[in-house]
């Protein structure tokens, strides 16, 4: 469970300074599903990111399970990505010398998981997303949708509480959008995952239980099944 | 293993990169071993050079000038009735002579293990031709110069110390202990050969018949005398219309030390013995070589050095550089691997891995890159040629002139003595190791520069990156 309360991140830009973030009061409940949607530049990959523990807010504190990302050390920061949290890329960032299976076996890397078992791990989540007979592909030799399917089957093999995702379907033709988001949608309600969902563009997405909007920096909800009502824009 | 899998991943499908920075490396490395090679060639050519002027096992030489500088006319005749044949055997005019009784003294100066005395001699078998052989111009005929060799007399006690150890016999004996009542001589290979000399020829030294028994041939440039015989022969022989007679007496010490640091003092303590003499050793008789080997020798130390610290900087910053480049171009890959939880140390494990493997190739390359430029270097190096004023215990040169006017001797008692030795570059076991150990301190460095630029950016920064 995550609980986020006066986040702040502000980033320099030359002279100026930049606030991507500013108040975000939220939170997210195991297996809720957050859509967080908003225009390019308003700072919705920011706020996944300081979830993620990739970066640090300016202010506030990011509490995951009562643990503060804001303030833990790099180290415990690294082993918390290692083991409870799956991301997934709009631009799927795959290694582009390993095959599909190297790519999600990666993930298992830093968790200690013995080769033998770190292949038929692999081989299991790649076969959860119907990726089983393309296991030795290389990046480049797969559509994008196939890629992006590696992404989320590598984001998911270490048997993460939480997955990530900053606009899976961005670089994705109209067709495979859907798909990634009925896998993400499906492979959530399977494994009970707590899932935040940044995208913009499909109905699909609007299944979640709550929906939120970037704009200027600040979170606002949309809709909020939980209290079933629509939270209108301010 | 992950690591390795991955390693070779890398390495493999972007092997043009790892290429590119090997060659880089190689470079460096190999025009290193070449430098290294060449400055190795340079001094063994020197020490070939110190061995043939200083004989191999000596570490210093007690010489004494002559008391008077004797040279000019030393022998003159009138052309009589009949032909004169005159064979005799001086000790050379350039050095004077020590009593003999001063090597046993050498001998007992601390920190010396062994010295030896030897004798250098100059034989003259001229026959002077008679009034009626001469010609109208007063041209004497031919083959009336008659012989004229050097002669060495040989310590039979310290075979191993002096000139004549330096030789190598390639026919026949070595002289021994027991041949000090023998007239036995051991020719040199040169002077055997242009004389159709062998083993069991008889020559006649000082009017004596002296049987060949070896022949020696010494290293390139080397041959101090053409012919080696005890030097107990050599001093009952020896003798000359202006000198006494030289029994026990001799003009040269040869001295073997307990270590080469012992020189200086032994130096010091022979002088305070013998005063008058000249002490010197290999290290000061190197400081007197002139000739295209000490130059050599200064470019390889001067100029080598400066080229390969040069290359080897150009080549690091380069691979530096490269890495960096290329860990640069992966920023983002490796933002990545921080999303999955990879440590920052597993990451520059894994560019460190990548940079030792490309840096270890870079080696390779560079040793073969070395034995190519050791091997031109080799063919392209002209021959070196190493002059020193003064050979230690060797006989200046004479020359005689004939005519109607008389005949005519005359001796450059500091003649030069010029040695030509070949430069073979020659790669060493220790440049070999030098050149691995530097590309792969260059690889761990080029990794370690890579990965420190990218532990810095917080993974958040490191995938906003685009390639
Ligand atoms: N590392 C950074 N350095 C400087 N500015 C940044 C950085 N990351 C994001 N920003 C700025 O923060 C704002 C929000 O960016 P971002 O969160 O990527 O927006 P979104 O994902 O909604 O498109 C933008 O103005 C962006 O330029
Ligand atoms: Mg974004």
């Amino acid at each position: 469970m995550y609980t986020l309360s006066g986040v702040g991140k502000t980033f320099r830009k030359g002279d100026a300074t930049v606030a991507a973030l500013q108040d975000v009061d939220l939170t997210i409940e195991d297996g809720d599903w957050l859509t967080i949607q908003g225009r390019t530049g308003h700072g919705k990959s920011t706020l996944l990111n300081i979830l993620a523990g990739l970066d640090r807010p300016t202010t506030g504190t990011v509490e995951l399970d009562g643990r503060d990302l804001a303030t833990m050390r790099e180290r415990e920061l690294t082993e918390v990505r290692a083991t409870s949290i799956g991301f997934v890329f709009q631009s799927f960032n795959l290694i582009p010398t390993l095959s599909a299976a190297e790519n999600v076996e990666a993930a298992l890397v830093p968790l200690g998981v013995p080769t033998a078992e770190r292949r038929t791990r692999a081989a299991e989540a790649l076969a959860s997303v119907g990726l089983g007979g393309r296991v030795q592909h290389l990046p480049s030799e797969m559509s994008g949708g196939q890629q992006q399917r590696v992404g989320i089957a590598r984001a998911l093999v270490k048997r993460p509480r939480v997955l990530l995702a900053d606009e899976p379907s961005g670089n994705l033709d109209e067709d495979t959008r859907d798909e990634i988001i009925q896998l993400l949608s499906t492979l959530r309600e399977e494994r009970n995952l707590t899932l935040v969902l940044v995208t913009h563009d499909t109905t699909l997405a609007y299944r979640a239980p709550r929906v939120a909007v970037m704009r200027n920096g600040r979170l606002m909800m949309r809709r909020d099944s939980r209290t079933d009502k629509a939270v209108s824009d301010s | 293993m992950f690591f390795l899998t991955f390693l070779r991943r890398e390495l493999l499908r972007r092997m043009h990169r790892a290429v590119f920075v090997a060659l880089g490396l190689s470079v460096g490395v190999g025009l290193v071993v070449t430098v290294t090679a060449a400055s190795t060639g340079v001094s063994n050519a020197q020490t070939k050079v110190l061995h043939a002027l200083y004989g191999i096992g000596t570490d210093v030489t007690v010489t004494k000038a002559a008391s008077s500088k004797r040279d000019g006319t030393l022998f003159s005749f009138s052309p009589g009735k009949v032909p004169v044949r005159h064979n005799y055997m001086i000790p050379p005019p350039g050095l004077g002579v020590i009593d003999g009784a001063a090597v046993a003294r050498v001998a007992k100066v601390h920190g010396v293990i062994a010295a030896a005395g030897a004798m250098s001699l100059l034989d003259t078998d001229i026959t002077v031709p008679s009034q009626s052989q001469l010609s109208a111009s007063g041209k004497p005929p031919a083959g009336s110069l008659g012989n004229h060799f050097t002669v060495n007399g040989v310590d039979l006690a310290h075979l191993k110390l002096g000139p004549y150890a330096s030789g190598t016999i390639g026919s026949g004996r070595s002289l021994a202990a027991s041949d000090a009542r023998s007239d036995v001589a051991v020719a040199d290979a040169g002077y055997a050969n242009a004389h159709g000399l062998k083993v069991g020829s008889t020559m006649s030294i000082a009017g004596h018949d002296f049987r060949v028994v070896g022949v020696t041939r010494q290293p390139r440039g080397g041959g101090s005398a053409d012919f080696y015989i005890p030097l107990t022969r050599a001093q009952a022989y020896a003798s000359s219309p202006e000198t006494k007679a030289v029994s026990d007496k001799i003009d040269t010490i040869y001295v073997a030390v307990t270590n080469t640091a012992a020189i200086p003092a032994v130096r010091t303590e022979i002088n305070r013995l013998l005063p008058g003499t000249t002490v010197t050793s290999s290290s000061s008789l190197a400081d007197d070589v002139t000739g295209s080997l000490t130059s050599a020798t200064s470019l390889a130390t001067d100029l080598g050095r400066w080229l390969a610290i040069v290359a080897l900087i150009t080549a690091f910053a380069a691979a530096s550089l490269l890495t960096a480049a290329n860990v640069a171009r992966r920023t983002r890959e490796f933002g990545t691997l921080r999303t999955l939880g990879w440590r920052t140390r597993r990451i520059i494990g894994q560019i460190l891995g990548e940079s030792v493997v490309t840096g270890l190739a870079g080696a390779v390359a560079g040793i073969a890159l070395g034995f190519l430029g050791a091997a031109l270097v080799g063919w392209l190096a002209p021959e070196l040629t190493a002059t020193v004023a003064q050979n230690p215990g060797s006989p200046p040169s004479e020359n005689i002139t004939l005519n109607s006017s008389g005949m005519r001797r005359s001796i450059s008692p500091y003649s030069t003595h010029t040695i030509n030795v070949h430069l073979d570059a020659q790669v060493t076991l220790a440049a070999i190791g030098l050149a691995v150990g530097l590309a792969l301190i260059g690889g761990i460095i080029a990794g370690l520069y890579g990965g420190w630029r990218i532990s810095r950016l917080r993974p958040a920064e490191a995938l906003r990156r685009v390639e």
